[in-house]
This record gives C-alpha cells, structure tokens and sequence, in this order.
C-alpha cells in the first residue's frame, strides 16, 4: 500500500521513533556502545588503581623527560634534480584504470611520493572528475600487501628467485607449451596491446580471452548486430531530455560514471530558477542503486521481469507484439506512459539497460533508434572501449582447460577464481593447467593458485597509455621509482616474445617502446602538431590526446530472437550488484574503500541482504519477514547457504532481496579478505551470458545478530523529532538533553526545542515558484533571529581580508562518495575498523548524509555532503575549556589539536555533529618511534606502518589519540593558495584555493570560496534564490550554503 | 648525544638581568666612546684580514694554504715598504726583481697573488697587528673588542649568591624569633608556675606543623620546576651539534659573503629552506679544493660523497658501484698529494700516512652510520632547528613576502664557526614577533582585499599594519 507523506525522514527507525535510536539521537555518543563490549573493561577501575596509575603516569613522564632529545637528521639531495623543490608538490598528468575504470588524473607528489590524486581539466571525458575508486588508488601504491618480487611457488609456499632466473623458467615453459593462453580484464592500452599482439605473433599457439569483473557481452554482441561494431558507444546524457534507465547504474558503477555524471548532472542543475527546465530520469529496477535514488521515478520490477519490460517498451515505441505476460500491472501502466514521454522528446531521448541478454539488447538499440537517438544521445561513431570481455570466450577457455589441452595461462590483471563467470569451474578447470603464471601486484585467490609471480608495477609506476573511446588517448607516467623489486608486464611478454623491437638494455625499454608505437599510430594520425618531439612533450605534460577520429556507423535493423528472460513467477528473487566502493571486489583490500559507506544503504564494512520495508498504513513500518537491521538470516541461493546480516532498504521492491558483489574475499589482505560472503558462484547464465540475479532463492527468519553493524546511517543525525513521553510534545531529539527540571515540583519536560527544523528542503521543478516562496518566508523569520549575535563587533573583522565560504549544490549531489575519500586522502583521516564504526567512531571528516522524502514505498532521495559548517556563531567554541577550538578571522572555526584535552564538550554541543574523537590511537602518532610494534609480530592499527605512512599529506598533523578532529576547510589548501597570491603580488583568485572534495567532485556540486570576493565563482553561486543555510534558526550563522533539491517526478507514474 | 640545556629562570631574575646588562652595555659604550680611535688597531686588521686575506691564507698564521702562512712575513721581509709593495702589488715587485718576491714566486708560482693597491698604510699596519698578534698569541689575550665581550660576562653572571645571603639573612632571623617566642613561652610558663618540658630537637622536627611545612613546600618546589622544566622541553637554544662536515658558516657567508640563498635557495619559494644538495657544493669546490682553515680532509668529504675525483678534476664513472677500498684509494691518495705539497716532501711519511689514515677514518665516519653503510649518496646533517611536528612553518612567506632577514630568526650566522640554534624557536617568540612586526602591505596588491586598513592608513588612523592586524596570532595559521 502506498502512503504519500511530505516528511523527509531518515530510515524506518526515525518513522518509527525507535526508542534506542531517539536515545541514540540525544547524544554525541552512542550509549550502546559504552555499555557493552570490550571497552567496558578498560574502563573499569578504583580508586586505588586510579593512585596506582597516576604514580605509573608521574614516574614514566619523569623518566621520559629526563631523557636525550633524539638526534634529528637532514639529508640532502647529492645532486638535486631541478624539478624538486623540497615542501613544494609537483603534479604529473597520468591515468587511473582498472579494467574499464578510467579517469584521467593528476598526481600530487612531494619530495618524490604520490600523496593525492587529482582530477584533470583538461580530459574532455573526465573533465577534472573524479570517483572514489581513482581518490583511493593511490593508496593502493603503499599496500604492504603487494608482492615484493619474482617468485616461484614450492611447497612450502612462495621463494623468491631472480627475474634472469625466473626469464630463463618461463621461456623454457612457453617453448615446450602447445597452448598458451592469456586471461585479462578490458585493456584499454593501444601499447599494452601491441605488446600482446607480438607476444601472440612469436607465439601462435598463444591467444588472449578477455572477460570482465560484470559482464557488458550482451550489449557488445547487439551493437555487433546492429552496427557491425563490436563496442560500446559514446553515450550523452546532457543531451537528453528523458532518460530511462533498465537497471543501468550509470552514476555509480555502469561503464564510464564519472562522465555520465558530469553530463547527467547538466540537466539537473538549476542555474536560473526562471527558466527552471530539468530532465526527467525514470529508473527500471528492483533494488534502490545510486542512479534509481538519484532518479525521478523509479519502476519496481523483479528481475527475472526486465526483459518483458523492456519488451513492453518496445512494442509501445518500436511496435510490435513481444510477449510482455507476467510484467506487473503498476509497471506495464507506466511504461505505456513513458513511452508516450519518449516519444514526444524524439531525439532527446535515451534508454538504457544494464541487461545481459543479447535479446534485450536488440531492444534497446531498436527503441533508441526509433526514438532518434543514434546521432544525437548516443554516439556510435565515437566508440568505448571500456567493456571487452567476452563471455562465450571466456566459457571456451573453462572447456579447453577442462579438457587439458591448455599447458600454460597467464593471468594479467584479473582475478578470475574470484570473480570469473562459473568461478567454481573455472577454479577447477584452472587446477588442471600445468603451469600458470600471474603478473598480479598482490597475491589475490587467482595468484595464489599460480606457480609463477612475474609481479607488475602498480599503475603510478608505469609508462603506459590508454584509448578510453575511440581517438580520445591519454598517457600513463610513473610519478615514483618502483617501490618493490617489480617488472611492467607489457615488458615481460616483450622479453619473453624476445621482441626485435625493444631495447632491453635501454633504462626504460617500456617508456621507448609506448613512444615509438605513439610515434607510429596516434603521431602519425594526426596533423596538428609536426616535431614528434614537441607532440610527445605535449602529451606528457597534458597526460591527454584526442585525434577526434569518428567512423561511420549505421543502424542494420536485425530479426529480435524470442528468448528474452521471462518472469519467473517466483515469490521471491535476489539481485547482485557492484557497489561503488569495491566493484566486483576489485577494490577489496583498499582500506579506504571498504571503510567508505556505500552511498545508498550506508553499510561498510561487509555486504548487507537489502530486503524491503513495508508501512503497515497505521504507524509502523514493517520488515521483511519482521527483519531489522543487522540481524543475521540464513541465505540459500541454489545449493549454496550463507548466513548474511540484513539491511531494510526503502525502495527495494517487495518479493525481491539484493546483495552486494565483491565481498567475501579470501585473499585481499588484512582489510579484504573474509569481509562480507562472495556471491559470484551463484550468478545465473543464460544463452552463456552471466545474469546478475537468481529466482531460485530463500531467505530464513532472524536466527541472530550481528556483533558489529556497520551501518552508519543512524550516527550523527540531524534533526530528529521525536514525541516527548511525559509531556506528549514534539520535540527535536538532539536537545533532549535541554531537559527541564524544576526543583520545586520535580517535573521534568524538555525546554521548548525548535522542531521544524531546516535540514533539507525539497520542491517540485514545476512548483518551483511556491517552494521558493515558502523558503524565503521560513528563512526571512530565521534571519531575524540571526540578527543577534554572541561574538559582537566580529562582523567588521570578517568583512576585512577573507571570509571563506562554501556552496554545496544539492541537485548536482549524486552521493558518489569521491569528495569523503579524497578528504580522506587529503587530511590524513584515520581509517578504524568494523568495530569502531559499530560504536560510532568513525572518524570521516566528510560525510554524505541520506535523506529520503515522498512516496514511501518509492521514495526519492537527497544526498547532503556534511562537514564542519564553520559557523560565525559556533556553539562548539565558547564550550571549549581550553581555547582549542575558536573563531579566525576569516571565519574558519579553528581545531587546535594540540590545546586539545579532549574533554568532548564541543562535539556534545555541535548541531551538525561533525566532530570527531579519537577515541584510540588509530594512527601510532602516540607512539615513541623506538616502540612502535613490530610488523610482522603485532597487529598495528592500519596505516601505521612505514610504508602505508608514506601516503600521508606532509602539511597536515596526524592527530593522535584523545584529540577532537573536524573540517578544516582544507586550511592548508587556503593557507598556501594565499601564499601563491602573496608570491606573486596579486589578488586571490577562485583557482588559487580549493578544497579536497571540491576537485574531486565529478559533478562540481561544491564551491568553495572567498565570501567577500565578489568576482568570485561562489559570489555568483551564493544569489540563487534556492539556497537555505542548514538549521539557520539556531542561529549559528553558518557558513556552508545549500541548495533546495528539486525533482521533475512524474506524479501520474505513481497512480 | 646532545644533552637539553635546561634554564629556568624567574621573571624578576630576567628583568634584573636585563636592568644589569643595559647598565653594563651603557658603560661600556662610555668607555668605548671616550677611548682615542687608534689608527692601528689589530680589531681593524682582523676585519681586514677576514675580508682581504683569509681566502687563500690561514687563519692560524702558521700554516701554509694557497699561500703561505703570514705569522713572522715582516720578519722574513725585514723591509716593511717591500712587504708593502708586494701586498699592493706583488707583481710589480717581482719585475722589479725584489730577492724576496723573487724568491716568492718561484715558490708559488704560477699563483698570483692578488693586488690590493687601494689599501692604506695604516690599514696593512692594522693587518699586520693582527698577524702579529695571532703569531705570538697576544691578540685575543687581552679584553680587545668590548661590545663582542660585555655580554659574555654579563649573562652567564649568576644571582645565586644573592638569595643565598638573603635566605641565610632571613633563617638567621626566623631562627632568632623562635628562640625569642620560646623563651618568652618558657619565661611565661615558669611564671604561671606550669611546668614547661622543653621539647627535643627530633620532637619539634617531626610535628605536625614543620612536616606539614616541608610537605607543602616540596610540592610547591616541585610543581614549579615540572612546569618550568615541561615549558621548556623539546626547546634548544644554543644546540650547536657537531656536523659531519666542520662547514663555517663564518668563512663561506661572512668571510666570502655568499649569500644565503644561495645555497638554501628553496627558502624563498617553499616551506623548507633546505639544505644545499652536494651538488651546489661543487660550483664552488670544483675550483677551492683546500680549505682556508681545516685543509683538504672536510672538502674532500664533498668529493666523497657525489664521487669527485678532485686528482683527475673528473666525476667517476660508476661511483654508485665502488667498493669502500676503491674509494679510499682515490682520495686517500688526493690527501696525500696534498699532504706532500704542503710538506714539500717527494714522499709520503710516516707522520703523513698516519695523517691521510686518520683523515680517511674520519670521512668514513662521517659519511656512514647505522642505516647508510655506503660513503657515496648524500651527508647526512644534524638537523638543528627542529619544529614540532604539529607547527607548520613556511620559508617562502617570511623571506619572499615578508622580506625577513635570515638572521632575525638564526641568528648573526655569518659569524658562526659552529652554527647555533640562535632563538628558542617558542611559540611566545614567535607569537612576539608577530606582534611587532609590520607588513608590507602597500607593497604587495594581493593585501588590497584589506580595503579598510587602506583607508585607515591614508586617513592617518593606523600607523602600521602588523602580522598580528591581519591574523598572524590565530591557531590556524601555524597549527593544522
């Protein structure tokens, strides 16, 4: 049943005022969590012990204080290479890829580290964005679980061995092979192929099978039918108008998200609310995905149902009489209006799907080419080459290797014991190759099934360079010498195809070799530039190349063959998917990622069952077989038994659970591995085409609870109401704490508490006019109130030099999580463990806070990046005991960390709740250098050994523990691009300074800049008539500035 | 090992101090004033001496370097206008065919030595004062130069005796009074009749009262030096570690007035002012292969460590690959080259082997330590001004923005033989300076966003902005 309701509400706790969460929501830390577990005993105590260790404390201070100061060394450069100058960064233009992960970056590197990575301007795919899995890639680097050096297995495990060694083995094994066969991930590197290719020519009976993490087959085999070109196309989302998506996570994980962001968000952005015009996006789906929250409409259908969805949507707009039986009523309805939409935005319109059924595909070309979307939303002149796996491939090799014909496999850039369509299979039929050889950087599953290790550089190591869509060429540059004894593996295929063509004595065979095949095809392709010197110094320095070459294509419309999926008719189905944090596990053992929540259900930490959450029409809302969070359930997919805890997720589709890919690893390091269960032995195939869901599911009743839930949705909220039980009022819980207590009578109450508080507001694009209004009267009565001040006569010192400020734009916010990792990255934020969050200690500067409003059954969703909001009046300062935290006069709320006491007041008194303890010491910054623990002997927190610490940014302390931490506004960032201006004798402009999560953004949701510049880009972005400062009427004179999210939904969809 | 150089002080000892010290300098100045301006005077000569000389002669007077040692040349001269001559112009006098210069030259030629034709008489008499001084050891003996010397005396002064006769002074009388209010008490007692037990020695000791004293005045003693001596830790005024090099900042930036930035060039552009890759040492030492002072083993650590091959003129080839014996061939035979030249020896000793031996010990040690087994690759310093890790500190906004001098915050360095850490590198010190210290605020437009300090400037309402006026005292701009 469906119950509209204006609220905006948090999770099914808040609507259902849960009595621990409203506890929970009244203080700064969670009660649970100081109750129960291991902390207790620490804690524990009595005054004699307090003597006892107050003696200790006095004794050791005394004894420390008594000793030498450590001798300090400085070491020089012996000859100093001119590009370095010791405390300043330099930036190379590079290239993250995973697979078809791309994004063109910049690296940040001091003294010769890579320290952050950076979008980069000038790609016109990125165009300076980023995601969280290229911020995180850089600590990648510093994994000291990456492989040290060629090594050879024997049966006590891994030896090292020499490469001369390891050469002369390999060429002895490829010579006596009969059948070589090579298994990678997409490669998008035009080199990296060349090198393949000669590799393949020295060796005939050698062959490349190319199969991806989530498969893209069925889309590639249509477009072949259809266009005669195996490959993706260019698809525009700034072009469109309507835009319905199958399934399709094109914001978060599906092909190229950063771009699709960046043009996605042109149509939703509201830059003059005169000419409010927004695109509509309807999204087809069974589990709420990262694009379906950021869409208008979502459409529930199961599953197995996608391929009669999309069928009806073709008979509406191609025409046509596909059988459509089994498709729910709601969705069938709707789709028939679509369609109608669709075809009245002809050539501004795009469909899209995820789908892996080469039927379905079919489909989806024809819609889109009855709809007039080839040429205009999608270009298939221009094409990608960011999906090139190849199912039916892949399903030979398992045979061939099955049946023993295949000697030798070499693994490059994949893991497909884990990941691999049929991993069980294909585990099996691996076990019978003979000799297998991984070029992996760390012992994954795969690797560690290996014989041989010819271990690759990592990515910020290598010369290499990539054609992400056709003539659109950017560069790889190492920004640091190897750290490790590695080898690029392009070059290991060369020296075993004993290559003519490459250099090996050279310094840099590979770099000399990716120059002479640049010099060859993308030189020589073009005609702009005519010294190959001054084209390849160019290239280096832009990192980016785009030839602008476009083939023809045209659409051959082909016979659409009958067998797409149909209903299953099941009760009950499960979905699988990649989340934007890990991929297909990919990204598990980068403790950033497994630590960032995912955007939509706020879990890290461990996948999650999301099963759905129903309102019972009265008061409650109820679970999934009466689930709640985080209890354990016994999950039988097929044969296979797991015991998973669950999520209530609003929007999931009842009849259908979801479960993330890319957990349960086995062998991801110590942040990886055994977190979460793996699923992909259980993803379906039809027609050999892998289907991310099963019908064949059951899901048992609560057999117990979670130890840790990480979830962090119910931490650090914001304006909750809640009904006070003695007096019967609404009050806001987060100042239950002002309770009134009269001594005389002995009543208790809370003292009147604000509730209508503004947190988030919300307007339709086409009710705009009204909303604006509203906004304006409830601000104009908070404004009022902000005429009173608690820091008198400060206005003057801000209106002088700089008053920094901050723009966040709500409707380009898609909650990607870049910007929480790349503040990460930037501010040496500790990363604390599944138990820690548990009990709220998170340490995330930057938080992305998710807020769901409307129709409850399917509601929309806001995501709001949360951080120290700087306030000129900031009720944190005037607590503080001990002066740690006050007011510059620039308007940044300043954190002393070294004043600090930790005495908590100020996070007990902050309306945001945006400070955070360190409640241990995550980072050993404690630690005297000569204690800190062994490696190898003791567990140290992560990111306290040397070679992870090498990631830290140099400019910003790491705190140690019982200190208060928060948003600094990147101070560091403001403090050197004032120092630039100084240098240089001229005004501050808007590129000088600009925040972590600023750069990151791929959608240039925040803004950040100097409030009292008027030429400023914020200036500009400060006068829409749409922005609200979040809880303006405590006056606390913020200075982060939001925007009113506005939606285009379609009410006539939810009929 | 440094050891912390642990101070306390009171406020009021500092005030005297500095009460004492103006008084001191003020007499001084009187004297130094009123004392006739001598026209010969070793003070100037040394100056001279520093400026004219020092670069190819030894400061010792005694040893030879790329000329020679200067103690006794007015004896050895024994004309005093031919010695003038020869240091106005040395070549003129050789064409002239002075025995003397003649002689010189087929000593050191192809050497020139350079002309000095604008000295005066009085200045060379000057020089040679000093010359002489240092050669018979009588210059420096005597108190010469007042200003250098009055402080000296003046800080080191302790006021210890001072409150020892006061507290002595005043125990005395406390004692004195007890005796008093006793015998007043037994007085009083033997009056009223009572009977008066005089108490023992150990009975009055361990009462209530004297315990209770002592308890309070060992906690207060106590907490007082904690906090002086917690205020004080990790501070290192006046650290002066020996370096692996004996580098003179006295001979390169005072004597040869080499300008700082020189070789701490990222100063006015990064946060670092960084210390100098060998590499900058090698512009110079390329060419100056012997020190004025400490010979050919300290530059020779140079060679060392980037692989100069000072006997060829020649970068090695390979140096990174060099065993140890084959370095040591390369410079031990440099040094004992020089060994000879100095000597004027055809052969090696046994007092040079056993030199060159104990130079090549020193290098090594010099150059290697626990973690870098290898003499090649960088010299590793001792750092001397040491920041906690929680201070930001940035060279390029003091030197290039502010226009500080180097010496302000590290003191008069060119005059350093051994460097100090000059200031005590303290927030208060720092936050000081701050305070007193005045932007260049016209100068630079980037402070043109400050329009009100502009207006109040021009009105003639604000006299000076200072770093303190524009936020130079919050958290944020050191802490983050």
């Amino acid at each position: 049943m469906k119950q509209p309701i204006d609220n905006i509400w948090i999770g099914q706790k808040d609507l259902e005022q849960d009595i621990d969460f409203l506890k929970e929501a009244t203080q700064e830390v969670s009660p649970s969590a100081l109750t129960t577990g291991e902390m207790t005993e620490h804690l524990s105590g009595n005054r004699r012990d307090f003597l006892k260790f107050l003696g200790f404390g006095l004794g050791a201070a005394t004894v420390a204080a008594g000793c030498d100061i450590p001798v300090k060394r400085a070491i020089p450069y012996v000859v100093k290479p001119e590009e370095i100058v010791p405390g300043v960064a330099n930036y190379y233009a590079s290239t993250f890829v995973n697979g078809g992960d791309y994004c063109s970056i910049l690296v940040k590197t001091r003294e010769g580290r890579p320290i952050k990575i950076e979008g980069n301007d000038l790609s016109p795919v990125t165009r300076g964005g980023t995601s969280a899995r290229a911020q995180a890639a850089v600590l990648s680097l510093y994994d000291t679980h990456r492989i040290s050096g060629p090594k050879l297995k024997s049966d006590k495990g891994w030896n090292d061995t020499s490469w001369e060694d390891l050469d002369k083995m390999v060429m002895t094994t490829i010579q006596s092979s009969s059948n070589i066969r090579i298994i990678s991930n997409t490669n998008m590197s035009p080199s990296s192929n060349k090198s393949l290719a000669d590799f393949t020519a020295k060796y005939p009976n050698a062959k490349v099978v190319t199969y991806d993490p989530v498969s893209y087959s069925a889309v590639l085999e249509a477009n072949s039918l259809n266009f005669g070109k195996k490959a993706l196309p260019s698809y525009h989302f700034d072009k469109a108008n309507v835009i319905v998506s199958f399934n399709a996570d094109f914001l978060g994980t599906w092909i190229s998200p950063i771009e699709f962001a960046g043009d996605y968000i042109k149509n939703r952005k509201i830059d003059d609310v005169t000419k409010a015009k927004m695109s509509r996006h309807i999204q087809v789906e069974s589990h709420m995905s990262l694009t379906g929250s950021n869409a208008d409409n979502r459409i529930l259908v199961k599953p197995s149902e996608q391929g009669v969805a999309i069928a009806a949507l073709y008979n509406s707009i191609v025409g046509g009489s596909m059988s459509t039986s089994g498709l729910n009523d709601k969705a069938k309805k709707s789709l028939t209006k679509i369609a109608e939409e669709l075809k009245a935005a002809q050539g501004a319109a795009l469909v899209v799907s995820s789908s892996n059924v080469v039927a379905e595909q079919l489909m989806v070309n024809a819609i889109n080419n009855a709809l007039g979307s080839y040429g205009s939303t999608i270009n298939m002149g221009v094409t990608s080459q960011q999906a090139q796996g190849n199912d039916a491939d892949f399903a030979a090799l398992v045979s061939e290797m099955k049946s023993g014909s295949v000697d030798m496999v070499i693994i490059m850039n994949a893991n497909p014991v884990y990941d691999a369509p049929m991993a069980s299979a294909f585990t099996e039929a691996f076990g019978k190759v003979k000799n297998k050889l991984s070029f992996n950087t760390t012992v994954d599953e795969t690797t560690d099934k290996c014989d041989i290790i010819a271990p690759n550089h990592h990515f910020l190591e290598s010369w290499g360079d990539v054609e992400v869509k056709q003539g659109y060429y950017t560069l790889i540059q190492p920004t640091i010498a190897p750290l490790f004894n590695t080898r690029q593996a392009e070059l290991s295929l060369l020296k075993w195809a004993e290559s003519a063509s490459v250099d090996f004595v050279n310094p840099q065979p590979y770099y000399e070799y990716v120059k002479n095949n640049w010099k060859n095809t993308v030189f020589a392709n073009q005609n702009a530039v005519s010294s190959f010197t001054t084209f390849w110094d160019s290239c280096v320095h832009d990192g980016v190349f785009n030839t602008g070459s476009v083939s023809s294509a045209s659409f051959t419309s082909v016979n659409i063959p009958a067998d797409y999926t149909k209903p299953s008719g099941k009760e009950l189905e499960i979905s699988f998917y990649e989340t934007v944090q890990l991929g297909n596990g990919q990204y598990a053992g980068n403790p950033w990622l497994m630590e960032m929540p995912d955007p939509v259900n706020r879990t890290n930490w461990g996948n999650y069952l999301a099963v759905p959450v129903n309102f019972d029409g009265v008061s409650k809302m109820v679970g999934f077989q009466n689930l709640k969070d985080g209890e354990l359930v016994e999950l039988s997919i097929g044969d296979s038994k797991y015991t998973v805890p669950v999520i209530q997720q609003f929007g999931q589709m009842p009849g259908t659970v979801a479960i993330a890919l890319g957990y349960g690893r086995t062998h991801a390091g110590i942040t990886g591995q055994n977190v979460g269960i793996n699923v992909n032995n259980d993803l379906t195939y039809v027609n050999g085409y892998r289907q991310n869901y099963s019908s064949n599911v059951a899901v048992s009743t609560k057999i117990g609870k979670e130890k840790d839930f990480s979830c962090v949705q119910y931490h650090h909220t914001i304006g909750v109401k809640a009904v006070d039980t003695e007096s019967g009022k609404e009050i806001n819980a987060d100042e239950a704490a002002l309770v009134f207590f009269d001594y005389f009578t002995g009543a208790k109450g809370f003292q009147g508490a604000l509730t209508d508080r503004s947190v988030v507001y919300t307007a339709h694009v086409n009710d705009l006019k009204n909303s604006i209004e509203g906004l304006t009267k409830k601000r104009k009565h908070a404004q009022h109130l902000n005429e009173q001040q608690i820091y008198a006569g400060f206005d003057h010192n801000y209106k002088l030099g700089h008053h920094w400020g901050m723009h966040v734009d709500l409707n380009a916010c898609i909650g990607c999580g870049a910007c929480t990792v790349a503040c990460m990255a930037e501010n040496n934020v500790p990363v604390v463990g599944k138990h820690e969050v548990a009990i709220h200690h998170e340490m995330a500067w930057l938080r992305i806070d998710r807020y769901y409003y409307g129709d409850i059954e399917s509601p929309n969703t806001i995501y709001q990046p949360m951080m120290c909001q700087h306030c000129d009046n900031a009720p944190c300062e005037n607590v503080c005991p001990v002066n740690a935290s006050n007011h510059s006069s620039e308007g940044l709320n300043q954190m002393a960390y070294n004043r600090c006491i930790g005495t908590r007041y100020c996070a007990n008194n902050c309306p945001y709740k945006v400070r955070r303890f360190n409640w241990l010491d995550y980072t050993t910054a404690d630690i005297f250098p000569g204690n800190q623990p062994k490696l190898a002997d003791e567990n140290i927190p992560f990111g306290a050994d040397n070679l992870t610490r090498m990631v830290l940014n140099p400019d910003v302390t790491v705190r140690s523990r019982g200190v208060i931490e928060k948003c600094s506004f990147c101070v560091q960032r403001i403090q050197e691009g004032k120092l630039a201006a100084k240098v240089e004798g001229r005004e501050l402009m808007d590129a000088d300074v600009k925040t972590a999560c600023q750069t990151s953004c791929p959608t240039g949701a925040i803004t950040f800049g100097d409030m009292n510049n008027k030429k400023d880009m914020l200036s500009s972005k400060l006068e829409s008539p749409l922005n609200y400062i979040a809880l303006e009427e405590i006056n606390v004179r913020s200075s982060v500035t939001y925007t009113m999210k506005v939606n285009n939904r379609d009410s006539a969809l939810d009929a | 090992m440094y050891k912390r150089n642990i101070k306390s002080q009171t406020s009021s000892t500092m005030m005297y101090k500095h009460l004492k010290f103006s008084l001191y300098l003020a007499i001084f100045s009187l004297i130094t004033i009123s004392s006739a301006r001598a026209q010969v005077s070793p003070d100037a000569g040394k100056e001279l001496f520093k400026s004219y000389c020092a670069a190819c002669h030894a400061k010792d007077m005694r040893s030879a370097a790329t000329g020679p040692a200067l103690g006794g040349s007015q004896q050895r001269w024994g004309d005093d206008a031919a010695l003038y001559a020869w240091i106005r112009n040395s070549q003129a006098l050789i064409a002239d065919g002075h025995p003397r210069a003649v002689e010189l030259w087929n000593q050191y030629k192809p050497t020139v030595m350079t002309a000095f034709p604008n000295l005066t008489d009085d200045e060379i008499g000057s020089m040679m004062a000093y010359i002489n001084g240092v050669y018979d050891g009588t210059y420096g003996a005597a108190p010469v130069a007042a200003g250098e010397e009055a402080k000296g005396p003046v800080e080191k002064k302790s006021n210890l005796p001072m409150y020892v006769i006061i507290a002595v002074i005043l125990a005395a009388l406390a004692l004195l009074l007890t005796k008093i209010i006793l015998n007043l008490r037994h007085i009083v007692a033997a009056k009223e009749g009572e009977d008066y037990e005089k108490k023992t020695l150990w009975q009055i000791m361990s009462s209530k009262g004297v315990v209770t004293f002592l308890i309070f005045s060992a906690v207060i003693l106590g907490s007082y030096t904690t906090v002086n001596n917690a205020t004080n830790l990790g501070r290192q005024e006046g650290y002066a570690p020996d370096q692996p090099i004996k580098f003179s900042h006295e001979t390169h930036a005072g004597l040869h007035k080499i300008d700082c930035q020189y070789c701490h060039d990222s100063a006015r552009k990064s946060k670092h002012s960084s210390i100098p890759g060998a590499n900058t040492c090698m512009n110079c030492h390329k060419a100056i292969k012997v020190g004025s002072k400490y010979g050919t083993a300290e530059i020779t650590k140079i060679f060392a460590s980037i692989g100069y091959d000072p006997t060829t003129n020649l970068y090695v080839e390979n140096y990174e690959s060099k065993t140890e014996e084959e370095i040591k061939a390369i410079y031990t035979k440099w040094m004992g080259d020089q060994y000879k030249v100095s000597k004027e020896l055809a052969d090696l000793d046994k007092e040079g082997v056993k030199l060159v031996e104990k130079q090549w010990k020193d290098i090594v040690k010099s150059l290697t330590n626990e973690q870098k087994k290898n003499i090649q690759g960088p010299i590793e310093w001792t750092r001397i001004h040491n920041l906690p890790d929680h201070v930001y500190f940035n060279h390029a906004q003091h030197v290039t923005v502010g226009k500080v001098e180097c010496q302000t915050c590290h003191g008069p360095v060119e005059t350093m033989e051994v460097l100090a850490q000059a200031s005590p590198l303290s927030m208060g010190w720092c936050i000081n300076c701050h305070r007193q210290t005045e932007v260049k605020f016209l100068d630079n437009p980037y402070y043109a966003d400050y329009a009100r300090y502009h207006e109040e400037l021009a009105s003639g309402k604000r006299s000076k902005v200072t770093v303190a006026d524009i936020g130079g005292l919050e958290c944020q701009k050191c802490h983050y």
